[in-house]
């Protein structure tokens, strides 16, 4: 393996200069269970590599003022998955940081490090995308935040600019009737990068959006109000669903002709329907682990089971899932 | 007096030095002063070397020396035919030595004071290459006009066997029911966790030594000696721990080429060892793989199910090199009509030269190509006569006194009925009153399917409407079981006279305090060293705990053959406890040290003739298998729920490590008939990592995975053992595609029955 230099840097500012002064041949390091081995294969030859681990924040889980959940960008997917407050309330996101590699790598790898690599089969990617999640970074301007679906560009290609790095991943806050199904398939039946994946997550109500698709951040809500809120109105039993796909595209998708779909009719037909609206919004590719027509017939089969999950799991009564009497 | 040492389960006398991590494998060795040596490999399938420049590499940072084909004495290499250049290269005195072949040919060693320097410089050689055209195909290496690889080859045809019994036509025409079939089988990697590495230097008595992991010290030492045109004596082989062989250690990978670094060096006055470890994509594309075999078969039975004839044509890609195609091609000849009498057989098979990287020995060698032929044929025979599939096998099962295809019987001892009987009432077959047997008529394990749940695997909730969904997941899962049977030879054959050395040397006064057993033999992980001492012990009626073993050190001891062929139990067995036992004699004769060494001879084999007539084995092991499978309908995964595994042993010196054998090989097996899926392209390996090349998890596995030992002595093996370690191999792909056709009424005939492959068997039309 090519030698490298590896720096700590001290503080934010200093971190972001290293890394503007560096530009390709110095990389920040996170897990690194993508970096080193891209290193050790020949395929990158940095010669300076940024510990980012140690920077305040970028290793704890948080609860923000406003409601929203704070991942920091170092944290691993061990520590995500099983993490309370990710298990009472965003536990889509623990199915799919479980569902990643072998439980010893995910000692290393982080969720940071997940998104920022870019592969459009990162398995914590699709349940951010249903999460609605809101990528910060740091650099040379200060502070940014991006949608998660602004994040990812195209494979291994991400939204950061020269100088800039991830520092957390925000989510905002859930209704607490709220459900979410991780499923992929891999060629083994632990550690394979995922043929495909896909996310569901339903939550009752709809929740006020801008232009994008995007949740307001920062939002106030709290967990009281939110609770007390829900079954207030009609509108709160109408399901909002998202259904997102990993490995099926240049970036992971979302597939929103199916989410409208499964809101107006989540009847057995509606939802077979609803997973072959999903399967038409995946954009897949022949490579070495399938075909694109295993992997859109895959989708079709995992937005069903996801679906159908999600459903058992909010044990909705189909006359109001339908939003039929 | 004594408690026997043999069938019992003694710990393994390698574990604790491998468990402390004492053990040394060749990657962790490290000697004073050593250097370290690069390999350029080709990177190109088929082309022409004119021109090699070393002259940058020579000059940069570290690098002490440059060697190509012009440096290697006798350019020429190969355990049955010298077809392969040790390097490639355009000065040379070797005809064709100036041709890659395939993507892992060797063309120039770098020997640098750093690992580093020496794979920086190796990017610093150019090469002028003219690329020839490809030959991939094996069907299209075969045929008229195809551009031919090898000078001495003008057909591209490696090697061939024919196999002529009874009248062809009689047989079918007595037949009630003819199926026929054509089954490809793929290439699979060894994937041991040791990569090749190795150490070579100049021992104190001048020797040129290698320290490295192969299967065989004698035969390292001859190809060596052979490249660096030097007598055996001037080197020597040494094994420390092996990671793991399976039939790919059986040719040279690292040996020659650290010899030759050693060598010449210290002809430049340079006397410091050389040391390299090939990468994981290295150790892929550098060694051989199991060969790839396309089989037609056609199959006659009567209606009683007795078999009447068979027809079969075996078409191998032996790749660029011959290695041992013409050995494994053999085996195929002679499995591919199962273990069954049939009076009127006619095969045809050859092994075919390519641009593939080189079909090489890999467990069962050839074995489990012609099972999954012959399996599938009773499988299908079954079905097509309204019978049992165990009924089937048991009606046409050789026995001791029924023929071989070749002609001839098998050598006595023939556990197949007992095998059978064993796997299928293990797996719940009943005989009925009429003493026909019948398939089990409940699922084995109702209560599998929940534990076994890989199918939405991140569901952790557990309330009722969760269970339900569960039950929705479940309905497309359909449940099958399969049979299959299997055996194969044991040692060398075919006119081979096999042989194995040991010495036994005894030390003590009134009592022996310590035997020391010599034994060349490989221990790959497979307990061989444990074993040989048990057999002393038992020979000599002392504690196993008494035994010292001195091993795999060509300077120290005589040729105990090779780590293959299911043999050296058998082999180094019998020469291990004729030793003892001799120098037991001197012992009570009262020599102080006593010692004897003693050379076993197996039975005598012979070449097949004409008509692939003669006695080719003097030995055989016999195994049967069952499994369930649970198909998902949906997305074409195929789980294995539970498999049996019975093999006839003829008796366990140690049954934990038979045990751990039939274990070892089923899951091998498994990840050949399920998911490893070897890719190229243009002769180019696409799946030249272990996160492309993929081999079973632990959550792959069968949740239940049976082994049944049975004991039908071997007349001649040492306390009747016969070899075992390859035929839990053989028809475990066979039994797969039997259970997943069972579940689906979709026959396979390739594989590996990935998810993708088995949903598009599902969702299109089947022939």
């Amino acid at each position: 393996m090519q030698p490298f230099d590896y720096i700590v840097p001290h503080n934010f500012a200093e971190a972001s200069a290293l890394l503007m002064a560096g530009n390709d041949d110095t990389r920040p390091l996170l897990g690194g269970t993508d970096l080193l081995i891209r290193v050790r294969g020949g395929f990158i030859r940095p010669e300076r590599i940024i510990d980012l681990k140690q920077l305040p924040g970028m290793c704890d889980i948080v609860r923000s003022a406003e409601g929203w959940l704070v991942i920091g960008a170092a944290c691993t997917m061990n520590q995500v998955a099983g993490h309370p407050l990710v298990r009472q309330e965003y536990e889509l996101l623990a199915q799919a940081c479980e569902s990643v590699a072998s439980y010893q790598l995910r000692n290393r790898a982080t969720v940071g490090g997940n998104c920022c690599n870019a592969s459009p089969a990162a398995d914590s990617a699709p349940a951010l995308y249903c999460l609605e999640a809101v990528m910060e970074a740091y650099g040379p301007s200060g502070v940014r935040r991006i949608p998660i679906h602004e994040f990812f560009t195209g494979p291994r290609c991400n939204a950061l600019r020269p100088g800039e790095f991830l520092t957390g991943i925000h989510l905002p806050p859930v209704p607490s009737r709220s459900a979410g199904a991780f499923n992929k398939l891999g060629r083994t039946k632990i550690g394979d990068i995922s043929i495909v994946s896909v996310a569901v997550w339903a939550e009752a109500g709809s929740r006020k959006l801008e232009a994008g698709g995007q949740s307001k951040h920062p939002e106030r809500v709290d967990g009281a109000t939110r609770t007390a809120a829900d079954g207030q109105s009609k509108d709160a039993e109408r399901l909002t669903w998202r259904i997102a796909i990993g490995a099926a595209g240049p970036t992971p998708l979302r597939a929103p002709e199916a989410e409208a779909a499964l809101a107006e009719d989540a009847s057995p037909e509606g939802v077979a329907r609803a997973a072959q609206l999903a399967a038409e919004a995946a954009r897949p590719i022949d490579d070495i682990r399938a075909s694109a027509a295993y992997r859109r017939g895959m989708v079709a089969v995992l937005a069903r089971r996801g679906v159908n999950s999600v459903l058992a799991r909010l044990g909705a009564a189909p006359s109001v899932v339908g939003g039929q009497p | 007096m004594n408690q026997s040492s043999i069938g019992r389960s003694l710990p393994r006398n390698d574990a604790p030095a491998k468990v402390t991590g004492r053990a040394l494998y060749p990657g962790d060795i490290g000697r004073p002063g050593m250097l370290h040596m690069a390999t350029l490999f080709a990177g190109r399938p088929h082309a022409r070397i004119v021109g090699l420049d070393t002259a940058a590499a020579g000059a940069a940072a570290g690098v002490v020396a440059v060697l190509t084909a012009a440096d290697v004495p006798v350019n020429e290499y190969g355990l049955q035919i010298k077809d392969q250049p040790v390097l490639v290269g355009p000065v040379s005195g070797k005809a064709g030595a100036d041709v890659v072949r395939f993507v892992g040919d060797q063309v120039a060693l770098v020997i640098a004071e750093t690992e580093a320097q020496a794979r920086a410089a190796l990017r610093l050689i150019r090469v002028e290459w003219e690329d020839l055209p490809l030959v991939l195909a094996p069907e299209q290496a075969m045929q008229p006009g195809a551009t031919q690889l090898h000078p001495h080859c003008a057909d591209n045809i490696a090697y061939s066997y024919r196999i002529r019994k009874g009248d062809l036509n009689a047989g079918f025409g007595a037949a009630d029911v003819v199926v026929e079939g054509v089954y490809r089988t793929p290439v699979q990697e060894h994937a041991y966790l040791q990569p090749e590495a190795g150490v070579a230097y100049i021992d104190e008595a001048g020797r040129i030594t290698v320290e490295v992991a192969g299967q065989w010290t004698h035969a390292d030492r001859k190809a060596i000696a052979h490249a660096l045109d030097l007598p055996v004596e001037q080197v020597r082989v040494i094994y420390p721990a092996i990671g793991g062989a399976f039939g790919g250690r059986e040719d040279m990978s690292v040996q020659i080429t650290l010899a030759l670094a050693a060598w010449r060096l210290a002809q430049r006055g340079v006397r410091r060892p050389v040391k390299t470890v090939w990468s994981r994509e290295e150790s892929i594309i550098g060694h051989g793989k199991r060969h790839a075999m396309t089989i037609h078969t056609r199959w006659g039975a009567r209606r009683d199910g007795r078999l009447t004839a068979a027809e079969v044509r075996v078409v191998a890609d032996g790749g660029a090199y011959m290695y041992t195609s013409d050995k494994v091609l053999g085996n195929t000849t002679l499995t591919c009509t199962g273990p069954y009498e049939i009076p009127h057989v006619a095969v045809d098979a050859c092994a075919v030269y390519t641009n593939n990287v080189p079909g090489a020995a890999f467990r069962g060698f050839g074995g489990p190509q012609g099972h999954f032929a012959a399996e599938s044929q009773m499988d299908r025979l079954a079905e097509a006569l309204g019978m049992d599939p165990v009924e089937l096998r048991l009606r046409n099962v050789l026995t001791d006194e029924k023929l071989l295809t070749t002609g001839t019987p098998i050598p006595g001892g023939v556990g197949l009925t007992e095998t059978i009987i064993a796997a299928a009432t293990a797996a719940g077959w009943t005989q009925d009153v009429a003493g026909h047997w019948q398939r089990p008529q409940t699922e084995w394990n109702a209560d599998d399917a929940d534990q076994t749940d890989g199918y939405d695997q991140t569901d952790n909730h557990n309330n009722h409407d969760h269970q339900r969904h569960q039950r929705s997941i479940a309905s497309s899962i359909r449940r099958g079981i399969g049979f299959a049977a299997g055996f194969k030879n044991v040692g060398f054959s075919f006119g081979y006279q096999e042989n194995s050395y040991a010495r036994v040397e005894l030390r003590g006064e009134s009592e022996i305090e310590e035997a020391t057993v010599y034994i060349a033999g490989a221990d790959v992980g497979q307990g061989h060293h444990t074993v040989m001492a048990q057999a002393a012990a038992e020979a000599l009626g002392i504690p196993f705990e008494r035994v010292r073993m001195v091993t795999s050190d060509t300077a120290r001891m005589g040729d105990a053959g090779s780590a293959s062929a299911s043999r050296l139990t058998y082999m180094a067995g019998n020469a291990v406890r004729g030793a003892a036992e001799a120098a037991l004699a001197r012992w009570r004769n009262e020599d102080r040290p006593a010692t004897a060494e003693h050379v076993f001879l197996a039975p005598k084999t012979t070449r097949l003739d004409h008509d692939g007539q003669g006695l080719p084995n003097f030995a055989y092991g016999y195994v049967a298998q069952a499994c369930q499978v649970a198909v998902d309908m949906d997305t074409g995964e195929v789980h294995v729920e539970r498999f049996i595994s019975a093999d006839d042993v003829g008796k366990a010196l140690n049954p934990q490590q038979v045990t751990g054998q039939i274990e070892g090989a089923v899951v091998q097996a498994l990840g050949y008939a399920l998911m490893e899926d070897w890719r190229t392209r243009d002769g180019q390996v696409l799946t030249n990592r272990l996160s492309t090349y993929l081999i079973p998890t632990v959550l792959d596995i069968p949740a239940r995975l049976d082994p049944v030992i049975v004991e039908v002595p071997d007349p001649n093996g040492p306390w009747g053992a016969r070899g075992m370690a390859e035929m839990p191999y053989l028809p475990a792909a066979a039994a797969v595609c039997a259970a997943v056709y069972d579940a689906t009424r979709v026959r396979f005939t390739e594989f590996p029955l990935t998810s993708e492959r088995v949903w598009r068997g599902l969702h299109e039309p089947t022939g």
